[in-house]
């Protein structure tokens, strides 16, 4: 099974995928920000302000679903030893660094109309910040020190250990009292959001996994040609 | 029309904030990857040339991946 990961065998697919996502990307951007900015109505208490949801929420999900990966991949690699998933979660993070952080930014610009304040130090809020610091501690043993097998065991217990920090954030509003709403939208029972809200969220959801996918798939790629330039010799 | 489109009843600098935070964020790490996937191929196509004929054409023919890169740094020079 683990073969089907091997960089060898699917260095082709990364680069016809590469073309395929860039080649409807753009298609997707329009339809989602129509939804978003002018097709979904405006909430009946937040107003139009309610349109910063559409890339608050889907940064959010995207920042917590890339840690979590990170984490599972990183249990598996401590068990299985597949040097493969350490180019996978190196690739992962810096898209999870990104979107954690447009998720607090854009937080804060809809705290300020909602809440009247751009900063608060509540639950949820707090946590988000945690995993910021817990992926520029997985970026940065990477990046300060030298030797791979090192920088690779630490960053792996940086995963593992941040992991601890991801149901904190997902019942952090259950089990404190934040200035966040509890969740909206549910995998199992049934959401209270209303269908008009929920289309555009998705959409703008997909758009963005669709970049999440482009910039992995360019930096898994640059890592296998700096694994592969570094052993040219022994091709 | 246009003027309440951009206003947004009053919230349109956080709204337009928002989304111009996210496009101007991911519109950067774009092309900052791009940059550096581009940079390795060109490497990776230099560190090829420094090999003798033989060598070279020894890791064209076992590696797929040389192979790629090497196509793929041809066509966007």
């Amino acid at each position: 099974m683990f073969d089907l990961i091997n960089p060898s065998k699917i260095f082709y697919l990364i680069e016809k995928l590469i073309n395929f996502i860039n080649s409807i990307f753009f298609i997707f951007l329009l339809v989602a920000l129509s939804f978003a900015l002018i097709l979904s109505p405006p909430d009946y208490l937040q107003g139009d302000s309610v349109r910063i949801m559409y890339v608050h929420v889907p940064s959010a999900w995207i920042g917590l679903a890339s840690f979590s990966v990170i984490s599972f991949l990183s249990i598996i690699n401590f068990i299985f030893k597949i040097k493969n998933l350490n180019l996978i979660t190196k690739s992962i993070a810096p898209i999870g660094l990104l979107f954690t952080c447009l998720a607090i930014v854009t937080g804060s610009l809809w705290g300020q109309p909602t809440w009247g304040t751009w900063w608060a130090w509540d639950a949820r809020i707090t946590s988000m910040l945690v995993l910021t610091i817990f992926y520029l501690l997985f970026i940065f043993a990477h990046k300060l020190i030298p030797q791979e097998d090192k920088a690779n065991k630490v960053s792996s217990i940086i995963a593992i250990v941040g992991l601890i920090n991801i149901p904190v954030i997902k019942y952090s509003v259950d089990w404190w009292n934040t200035l966040h709403q509890p969740a909206s939208i549910k995998l199992t029972g049934s959401s209270t959001i209303h269908s008009s809200m929920l289309v555009p969220l998705l959409l703008m959801l997909l758009v963005l996994l669709l970049y999440c996918a482009l910039i992995f798939l360019m930096k898994y790629k640059t890592e296998i040609i700096r694994i592969k330039k570094k052993n040219i010799k022994r091709l | 029309m246009i003027e309440n489109f951009i206003n947004m009843n009053g919230y349109g600098l956080f709204v337009w904030l928002s989304f111009a935070v996210t496009v101007t964020a991911c519109t950067f790490v774009y092309y900052k990857t791009y940059k550096t996937l581009k940079k390795y191929e060109k490497d990776f196509a230099k560190e090829l040339q420094k090999l003798s004929g033989q060598q070279r054409k020894l890791v064209l023919e076992k590696s797929k991946v040389a192979t790629q890169v090497l196509a793929s740094y041809n066509k966007s020079i």
